[in-house]
């Protein structure tokens, strides 16, 4: 469960404050697939992050599962990343010093999990990459990257991802293969959060959310609830 | 924990190379320290572990004039008090030799020391010949002389040498003599002879100089109390007694503190490795920002990603030690083939790394590494994982814990001085020396970027952008200045010193200035030895000789100071020697009158003297005061008429602390010194000397040029060893250099990617490069330049205590040298900015 109240972002540009997301409040029940659509600029990937904890709000609170993220210190913050919440990017951002496999191991070894090395594996052969694991990420496709970022970030199985972009810089194949794999992540019950300006990736969404100008302008309820990528 | 060991090991796999300089860094100071630590220490265990050999004896008890039949009475006393039944007598002098028949027809002054057949107590005479040593090789004028004497004579051993007017034959050569002072200056090779042949010689007469010993055997318990008791007893006369352990214990101080101060050397290569590492480190994290702010975002918290940073520094810095080492381990290796043994006579040395030295280095190495670390490090603190999304710089801020950590690496760097140093106030001295010339950078960055700031408006394109690259933020611009300007700072100022050293020693030899010293002619002889002179080099002009005695001071009475006894005047240090004095009534050309009046020929009762400027400044003696001499057996007290000062610079009439005013000494005893111009000619020099000292042969020839030689000698030595360690900090500068220079190339090789797009020329950007790196160049050889001039100052005024006069010609071939190396690594490491093509630079990105 994701609930926001009176959340806004204002930074400093040159001189001057600007606003990139204006006072926002949005509740996502668990296990649902919200897509967040607008133009560049709109406060996408500010809303992300910041339900990410990746940035904290200038105003609001915001709630993960019960819990008030804008009260923790960055430390914790990173913690509750590390075991509930999954970020895949549009420029991947994977660490280019390690392997895929050691990209994905990472996250449950922070997390101290004892059976990392052999959930490793099953992750990259679950996105179809289980001979690609000691390649470099220089050594990659952008459509494998993306697989191995989306894999490190379900690597402990996170109640919610999102994920900001995440075929923006695919061609049209690899944009489908990373939906596809998004899809079936939904289909086992993961609250999916999804910024995207592409209409028909946020059709199969439950909730649509159109943004424009750091406003939530309008929210669209699919009905009734479609799996259309899952069949 | 092993998530953090992994981590660190799987970046250091790809980051190594990245820190390679790191490595280098730590690796050559690290080496330097336990070089110079392990070479020091070897040589102190040689000698402390041989103490008893080198003095041959429990304690010696020595006197400048032969023991008068009071103290011998004394020490007689003493020995049976403390049942002392083994004792042997020696003595010692300078003389001059000459080869009896055959070997070359030259003279050459050595220091002959003759023994009793109970010599030594201690230690072994080690032969040539490989035979044993015994007294036996010395009875009926036998001879033991030192390999290089055989050489400069070209004599053998069987052949026969003259001293004092008779013949004696060499009997074997020796290697290693106990009982010789290490490290004192001689005039001569030693020779060591029978003691009872030396006293028939006649070389002891009334002026001969002569050192008298009595040797003893002591049970261990009896040599402190011993000691002090004659000591004690002898507090009153010109009587000395030292035990093997004064020997130990001033030498171990000598080394302990060579070894400190080298070790400080070695130090000072560490830090300035150290700086090396804290901007290849700052670079790093600059690199490794998105990185940080991944494993931010996967869960990652900040004291686990510190410690997967700082855990790579301690492997890299444990790394670089080791490699030191090893380094260290070579350069041991090699010592004894640059350093050689000690001189004549004296120890064996086992040259190798010592445990100690090699814990120390590992232990600095690591801890500099990680001290020079941890500012750059606590950067990551700072890095947000909102990085990720949109592209922020991460800003530079001091927080509490940045201070906190700063001071703390302050301390522990003073702390590491002191320690090096063994000493409170060096240390601190070196701490403060090292903040104040990285305040001085550092400010002095500031001000060349505020300073050239106007110029990125001029319309010359590279001009432009050297000036904005050297402002741009995230710039080198404070480490180069840093590094580059330490080592200048070190080399300028070991030149500098290097210079003034060289010109302290170098005594001008004037044309018509002497080159030869006669010394201890009698007064029957002087007109002979002039006449001598004046047959052989009739167009050089005679020597003129000057009346010499000795004397000690036996009392002041004065307006600021007072000393009843001879006691308190020892208790003055210096003052208690014995000085050379002499009498005549007017003033040298090297010498200036600074207060009082020079007499008139004529003598109206009481004595006077005059003194030397430096006598005054010491012991506060002033014009009027009475002093009490005793010459000859003769006590006489003289009014203080005058105070000179003597350039000891030109010693063409020689230099006397005391003058007296003719008519008190005439009729006393007395010897005569001559200085001499020699002739230039090698071989009638050397025929001369030799037909001087067969015709008069007590009297010694001091010849000025194989003085100078040993001197030259001397400072090619301390030259070499400067200019060594000034080479290694020359190099961790360069290396540095490379370091932060390569550190930055990503930055500016998207930069002139960019820049070729937009239709920049490859000259326009190498333009741009010579600009940027001439001018921080430049400015870091000044700012050590002037560094430098200080540092030379200080060490010439304060620690060497000689003259010091500023060459120009060093410091400013220093900064053009300097600038044109900056320039010259910029360029070089920049080639493949100028050549690599665009688009793959661009797409890399």
């Amino acid at each position: 469960m994701i609930r926001l109240q009176g959340v806004s972002k204002t930074v400093t540009s040159g001189d001057r404050p600007l606003t990139i997301l204006h006072s926002t409040d949005l509740f996502i029940p668990s296990g649902q697939f919200v897509a967040v659509m607008g133009p560049s600029g709109s406060g996408k990937s500010t809303l992300l992050g910041l339900i990410a904890g990746l940035d904290a709000p200038t105003t609001g609170t915001i709630e993960i599962d019960g819990i008030d993220i804008t009260t923790l210190g960055e430390d914790d913050l990173a913690k509750l990343r590390g075991e509930a919440i999954g970020f895949v990017f549009q420029f991947f951002h994977l660490i280019p010093s390690l392997t895929a496999y050691e990209n994905v191991l990472v996250p449950m070894e922070i997390a101290r999990r004892r059976d990392a090395p052999r959930r490793a594996a099953e992750r990259l052969a679950e996105i179809g990459l289980e001979a690609r694991g000691h390649h470099y990420p220089s050594q990659l496709s952008g459509g494998e990257q993306q697989r191995v970022a989306i894999a490190r970030a379900l690597s402990n199985d996170p109640p919610i991802l999102l994920a900001d972009e995440p075929t923006g810089n695919l061609d049209a194949a690899n944009g489908r293969h990373i939906m596809e794999l998004l899809g079936a992540i939904h289909a086992r019950g993961v609250t999916l959060v999804l910024a995207t300006h592409d209409v028909e990736l946020a059709a199969s969404a439950d909730v649509r959310l159109a943004m424009r100008d750091g406003r939530i302008l309008n929210a669209e309820f699919a009905e009734p609830r479609r799996r259309q990528w899952s069949s | 924990m092993v998530f953090v060991a992994k981590m660190a090991l799987r970046e250091l796999r790809a980051s190594w190379k990245r820190l390679l300089f790191f490595f280098a860094c730590i690796a050559i100071g690290v080496a330097s320290i336990v070089s110079l630590r392990s070479l020091t220490q070897n040589v102190r265990v040689a000698i402390t572990g041989q103490a008893k050999a080198l003095t041959a004896a429990d304690i010696v008890i020595s006197s400048n004039r032969p023991f008068s039949s009071d103290a011998l009475a004394k020490i007689e006393q003493r020995l049976r008090e403390y049942s002392v039944t083994e004792r042997t007598n020696a003595v010692q002098t300078d003389t001059m030799v000459r080869p009896a028949t055959g070997g070359r027809a030259v003279a050459r002054m050595v220091e002959v020391r003759g023994v009793e057949p109970a010599f030594p107590f201690y230690g072994t005479v080690v032969l040539q010949s490989g035979g044993t040593y015994a007294h036996a090789l010395l009875q009926n004028r036998g001879l033991l002389v030192r390999p290089e004497l055989l050489a400069q004579l070209g004599l053998k051993v069987g052949d026969a040498l003259i001293l004092g007017g008779a013949p004696y034959t060499i009997r074997d050569v020796v290697l290693v003599e106990p009982g010789r002072r290490l490290g004192g200056f001689s005039f001569g090779p030693p020779v060591l002879m029978d003691r009872a042949d030396l006293l028939k010689s006649g070389l002891l007469s009334t002026f001969g100089r002569g050192r008298y010993e009595i040797m003893l055997r002591v049970p261990e318990r009896s040599v402190a109390p011993l000691l002090g008791r004659l000591r004690r007893d002898f507090r009153d006369f010109p009587v000395g007694a030292r035990s093997y352990r004064t020997n130990e214990d001033n030498l171990s101080e000598d080394l302990m503190r060579a070894e400190n101060y080298l070790s400080l050397i070695g130090l000072v290569i560490v830090v300035l490795g150290g700086i090396g590492v804290s901007s290849v480190i700052r670079v790093f994290v600059q690199q490794k920002l998105k990185a940080v702010a991944v494993l931010k975002c996967v869960g990652g918290t900040n004291p686990q990603i510190l410690a997967i940073y700082l855990a790579q520094v301690i492997a890299l810095g444990l790394a670089g030690s080791a490699v030191g080492v090893g380094l260290a381990g070579v350069v041991v290796a090699w010592a004894p083939a640059f350093v050689g043994n000690l001189p004549p006579g004296t120890v064996e040395i086992q040259y190798e790394l010592t445990a100690a030295a090699v814990l120390q280095g590992l232990g600095i190495g690591v801890l500099v590494s990680l001290l020079f670390s941890l500012v750059p490090l606590l950067q990551v603190r700072h890095v947000k994982p909102s990085l990720l999304l949109r592209e922020t710089s991460v800003a530079r801020r001091r927080d509490w814990l940045e201070i906190a950590v700063i001071a703390l690496v302050v301390s522990a760097l003073a702390g590491l001085a002191i320690w090096q140093a063994a000493s409170m106030r060096v240390g601190l001295a070196v701490t403060a020396g090292f903040i104040g010339v990285t305040i001085v950078l550092h400010l002095t960055g500031r001000l060349l970027v505020r300073t050239v700031r106007p110029l990125a408006r001029s319309r010359w394109f590279p001009l432009r952008h050297a000036v904005l690259r050297v402002g741009r933020p995230g710039n080198q611009t404070r480490a180069i200045l840093l590094a580059v300007g330490l080592g200048s700072f070190f080399m300028i100022g070991v030149r500098l010193l290097q210079t003034n050293l060289l010109d302290s020693f170098n005594v001008q030899v004037r044309e018509d200035g002497p080159d030869m010293f006669l010394i201890d002619i009698q007064q029957d002889q002087v007109d002979g030895v002039v006449a001598l002179f004046t047959s052989t080099t009739p167009s050089l002009p005679p020597p003129r000789p000057i009346p010499v005695l000795r004397a000690r001071v036996a009392g002041v009475r004065g307006r600021e100071v007072n000393m009843e006894s001879y006691q308190e005047v020892r208790g003055r240090g210096s003052l208690g020697r014995e000085y050379v004095i002499t009498y005549r009534p007017t003033l040298e050309d090297n010498e200036t009158l600074v207060e009082g009046d020079f007499w008139s020929a004529t003598n109206d009762g009481q004595p006077q003297v005059s003194i030397e400027v430096g006598i005054h400044e010491r012991f506060r003696i002033m014009v009027g005061d009475i002093m009490r001499f005793e010459v000859v057996g003769r006590t006489i007290e003289a009014r203080v008429a005058s105070i000179r000062r003597v350039n000891w610079r030109d010693p063409r009439r020689g230099g006397f602390m005391f003058v007296f005013r003719p008519g008190t000494f005439e009729q006393a005893p007395h010897a005569y010194i001559a200085p001499a111009k020699g002739p230039d000619d090698p071989s009638v020099r050397g025929r001369l000397q030799h037909d001087l000292v067969a015709r008069y042969p007590n009297v010694s020839v001091i010849d000025v040029s194989e003085i100078l030689e040993t001197v030259r000698k001397v400072v090619r030595g301390v030259t070499l060893a400067i200019s060594v360690v000034g080479a290694i900090v020359l190099f961790s500068g360069i290396l540095i250099l490379v370091g932060s220079v390569s550190m930055t190339k990503f930055q500016k090789v998207y930069e002139a990617a960019i820049f070729k797009t937009l239709g920049a020329s490859t000259r326009s950007i190498a333009g741009m490069i010579v600009l940027e790196y001439g001018a921080l160049g430049l400015l870091a050889g000044a700012v050590g330049s002037i560094g430098a001039l200080a540092l030379s100052w200080t060490v010439s005024r304060f620690a060497l205590d000689i003259p010091w006069e500023p060459s120009p010609i060093v410091n400013l071939a220093g900064i053009a040298i300097t600038g044109m190396l900056v320039c010259g690594i910029g360029v070089t490491s920049s080639l493949d900015v100028l050549r690599r093509k665009p688009l793959a630079t661009l797409r890399a990105e």
